[in-house]
């Protein structure tokens, strides 16, 4: 049978590697793919150049051809990226080749560790190029919590030193307009405003190496950031209280200034209302959760009380989480 | 029962409800990360259309046994309208009637809570038929089979299945997988991954014997895991890959199950940066991932997420006692407050990340953290006489809801009501029904004395009682239901991982 690659010239010098499913042994091998005649003679090429450590315009066309067949193939993405910088391809091109690949395969896991090593090339790509925050929008706009995409977004803060461009909080910005309880949005705001940004390792909470209570606390604090993001929050708390994501940032900018949670007591009371007949109507959870967390420590029974609340009535799904803070505070000296 | 000869000529074609091409599937990774992490064999594009549209209220009939918490939508409610929003409503919409027990196609008999009972011998048949041969539109799969084996075996052995007759087949399987070089890939050819190479030890140590562990080429593993390493303490999930928390903890789990030497290989390039073994910076590396809202990322800086968050957890109690190095690493109030978010009334599962879906799979990713996470709370326990009072912190009986009613369809589990069934789904739901239903403890007695794994081969269990009913805690499941217990940082069972430590314990590696 006379296959695209066995029947072409060009790639007549080259002994195919067939698959080895293991059969041979006597025993059938699991979980086995009836593979397409043209995927297995691709395949079989691909072994044979990889074998050899091939660097050629031929193989890299092989790797766009089984990428088509499998994108999900994470070894012909890392063998493709070889040969384009031995070569010394030009990587804007590939750059727009994988815009198309990235638009066709939503989920796909490898593209976006592949569009990091080439971005990561200093000559090819010195500073951001211009239309690289506009394709990422693109594709949160298909899925805005896409893992692999926020990750590669982060990446590239760090990679080209972008915390205070405008364009990356105006987009994460735009995002959280647009879904309020997009938390990836959140996180991403976090580490531009507070992740660290010099110490190499570090990356994501301030401190993030010092034990236990120590994390998270940053040795130098702006307050008018400080004091900006926490009434940012408060504004995207007021429009759904009952949001998550906003109270865990507030909590993560307080810890970051090193300031108590005290300071939000007037605002946080609006969200718990004790009435004259000592009736509690609640709007939010998270806003019970942090008085209980206020009241900890100077009025152990009304923090008791928010928490029992929680346990009943509010989030009983998380009794026994909730029991375990009345416990600690209950037996806290 | 169905009984598939392991060994047997005759191959059978994997059955499908739906023959239907995968469309998206993350060849090798931990499943962790992508936004549906569900990309298996059946993952099916336009699932949604089988789901049954019903109204949110609770008219219809509530099996007796239920409480309100699982059939009815939380108290507060923000009036707000977005995309998570709709999503989550739709999802409420899809499980109601599931958590209410009233879906004809739920397996009878109930249990007196209004529980389906466990569909076992379907969902043995269905990990079965995923063992087997797969159309070419699944080609997708094509890096991922290391993962179909480990997924198959373990949900067998947690069904109770003697999956050792798989050993010739398994074998036959992963010795083409295997690398010169060192590791095992997604197959023929394909490049040494971490995750195909957790995938294979796990796979070897179930079906266990000499002839399996010795496939394994120690040497090689050992030089490759070496390129990994990173100087930030943290792994490479391949040679020119990402680097990640999945890196880390599967490079841990296989360095420890095959008794590799902690040092690096003289020509690791870590080396260079001052490092000497697997594990300088590597908790450091992982207290990094852990973020604002106290879950753990997949690398520093990026979002917590539930997956992520087992690895971290299960790689630091692989590095020693959990009450040790899980404060020490680890901000464990913060922790503990978002571990229990993740849980979901009245869904009872778990989510992964803050405003997300609940999904059967973060039975696993999710469950697993907390028997861990409540080892670091009790401390070790003394073999013998283990403290009987520790309770645990998250709801089981909501997480057994959410499995038996919510996860099971005619053969096989899967994400949520709605999703077609696939062996990954099937594993780790009945992973997370099994941590429902054993009680997990780390003690004085380890299989292994060799410092710093005694603690990860220390850890013991007992089972949960199905009778349990107290105002805190309810078992929901009856004994038929019960599935044998996994190793929390293994996930295989004990024994499984013990006998593949102390064979190569008896076989030291030369280096001279």
């Amino acid at each position: 049978m006379a296959g695209k690659y066995s029947s072409d010239p060009e790639w007549a010098n080259i002994q195919p590697i067939p698959l080895n499913d293991g059969s041979d042994s006597g025993s059938l091998p699991l979980a086995t793919i009836a593979y397409a005649a043209d995927y297995l003679e691709a395949m079989s090429y691909l072994r044979a150049v990889m074998a050899a450590n091939e660097m050629s315009d031929r193989a890299l066309k092989l790797t766009e051809d089984i990428i088509s067949l499998n994108p999900a193939h994470y070894t012909v993405w890392i063998y493709r990226a070889k040969i384009l910088f031995a070569l010394e391809k030009d990587l804007l091109e590939e750059l727009e080749w994988l815009n198309g690949v990235s638009l066709t395969y939503l989920k796909n896991y490898q593209i976006w560790h592949h569009r990091q090593v080439l971005m990561s090339s200093t000559t090819h790509f010195p500073t951001l190029p211009p239309k690289e925050s506009s394709f990422l929008m693109e594709m949160f706009a298909q899925d805005s919590k896409n893992y692999h995409v926020w990750t590669y977004r982060h990446w590239l803060v760090r990679h080209f030193k972008l915390w205070d461009h405008p364009v990356e909080l105006a987009d994460v910005e735009s995002l959280i307009n647009t879904d309020v309880r997009n938390n990836s949005a959140w996180n991403h705001r976090f580490m531009l405003r507070f992740g660290p940004r010099d110490d190499q390792h570090a990356a994501g909470m301030p401190n993030g190496d010092a034990p236990g209570s120590e994390k998270g606390r940053m040795a130098v604090v702006d307050e008018d950031v400080v004091d900006g993001e926490l009434g940012y929050a408060k504004a995207k708390i007021v429009r759904a209280p009952e949001n998550r994501s906003p109270w865990a940032y507030a909590r993560g900018v307080l810890r970051a200034a090193d300031r108590g949670l005290e300071e939000w007591r007037e605002f946080v009371g609006k969200f718990v209302i004790v009435k004259e007949d000592g009736e509690v109507v609640v709007k939010s959870t998270h806003a019970l959760e942090w008085l209980a967390d206020v009241y900890a420590r100077e009025r152990k029974e009304e923090a008791v009380r928010m928490l029992t609340l929680l346990r009943e009535k509010y989030d009983p799904i998380r009794t026994n989480y909730w029991d375990y803070r009345i416990q600690m505070i209950s037996s806290a000296v | 029962m169905p009984v598939i000869a392991a060994t047997g000529k005759q191959r059978r074609k994997v059955r499908f409800s739906n023959n239907r091409p995968v469309t998206s599937i993350n060849a090798n990774n931990l499943q962790a990360t992508s936004n549906s992490p569900a990309p298996t064999a059946v993952s099916n594009p336009i699932a949604s259309k089988s789901s049954t549209k019903t109204i949110m209220s609770t008219t219809a009939a509530v099996r007796p046994g239920v409480p309100a918490l699982f059939t009815e939508p939380p108290v507060i409610h923000d009036p707000l309208t977005t995309e998570t929003s709709e999503l989550q409503e739709q999802t409420l919409e899809k499980c109601l009637p599931f958590l209410q027990g009233n879906q004809k196609s739920q397996r009878e008999p109930f249990s007196r809570h209004g529980v389906p009972a466990l569909g076992r011998d379907d969902h043995i048949g269905f990990l079965y038929d995923s063992l087997e041969e797969y159309p070419d539109d699944f080609v997708a799969l094509d890096a991922s089979r290391p993962w179909m084996c480990y997924w198959a075996l373990a949900g067998l052995s947690l069904l109770g299945e003697d999956v050792s007759k798989f050993r010739q087949r398994v074998i036959a399987t992963f010795t083409p997988m295997q690398n010169p070089t060192g590791g095992f890939g997604g197959g023929h050819g394909q490049m040494s991954h971490s995750a195909s190479s957790y995938a294979a030890v796990l796979t070897l140590a179930m079906v266990g014997g000499s002839e399996a562990y010795r496939l394994i080429d120690r040497r090689g593993m050992w030089s490759w895991l070496g390129r990994l390493k990173q100087p930030d303490g943290g792994f490479r999930i391949c040679e020119n890959g990402e680097e990640d928390v999945r890196g880390a903890y599967c490079a841990m789990v296989v360095i420890s199950l095959l008794d590799l030497p902690l040092e690096l290989p003289p020509d690791a390039p870590a080396r260079q940066h001052g490092l000497e073994t697997f594990t300088s910076g590597l908790p450091e590396y992982l207290s990094r991932c852990q973020t604002f809202e106290g879950g753990m990322s997949g690398s520093p800086g990026t979002e917590a997420h539930g997956a992520y968050a087992f690895c971290a957890l299960a790689c630091l109690c692989i590095l020693d006692r959990p009450e040790k190095v899980i404060p020490r690493y680890m901000d464990v109030p913060l922790l503990l407050s978002w571990l229990s978010a993740r849980q979901y009334a009245p869904e009872g599962g778990f989510a992964g990340r803050t405003n997300k879906l609940v999904d059967g799979c973060y039975s696993h990713w999710v469950g697993g953290c907390w028997p861990l996470v409540q080892s670091a709370l009790d401390g070790m326990q003394p073999a013998a006489a283990p403290n009987k009072a520790s309770g645990n912190l998250y709801c089981r009986e909501g997480l057994t809801r959410y499995i038996l009613s919510c996860c099971q369809a005619k053969r096989g589990l899967r994400d949520k009501p709605g999703k077609h069934p696939d062996s990954y789904h099937t594993c780790y739901t009945l992973t997370g029904l099994s941590t429902t239903q054993h009680r997990h403890y780390h003690t004085d007695t380890s299989a292994t004395s060799k410092e710093p794994f005694a603690s990860a081969f220390s850890w013991k269990y007992t089972p949960v009682s199905s009778n349990v009913n107290d105002d805190t805690d309810v078992s929901v499941f009856e004994e038929t239901d019960r599935v044998n217990p996994a190793h929390p940082l293994y996930v295989i069972p004990h024994k499984a991982a013990e006998d593949m430590r102390l064979w190569y314990e008896k076989e030291p590696l030369d280096f001279a």
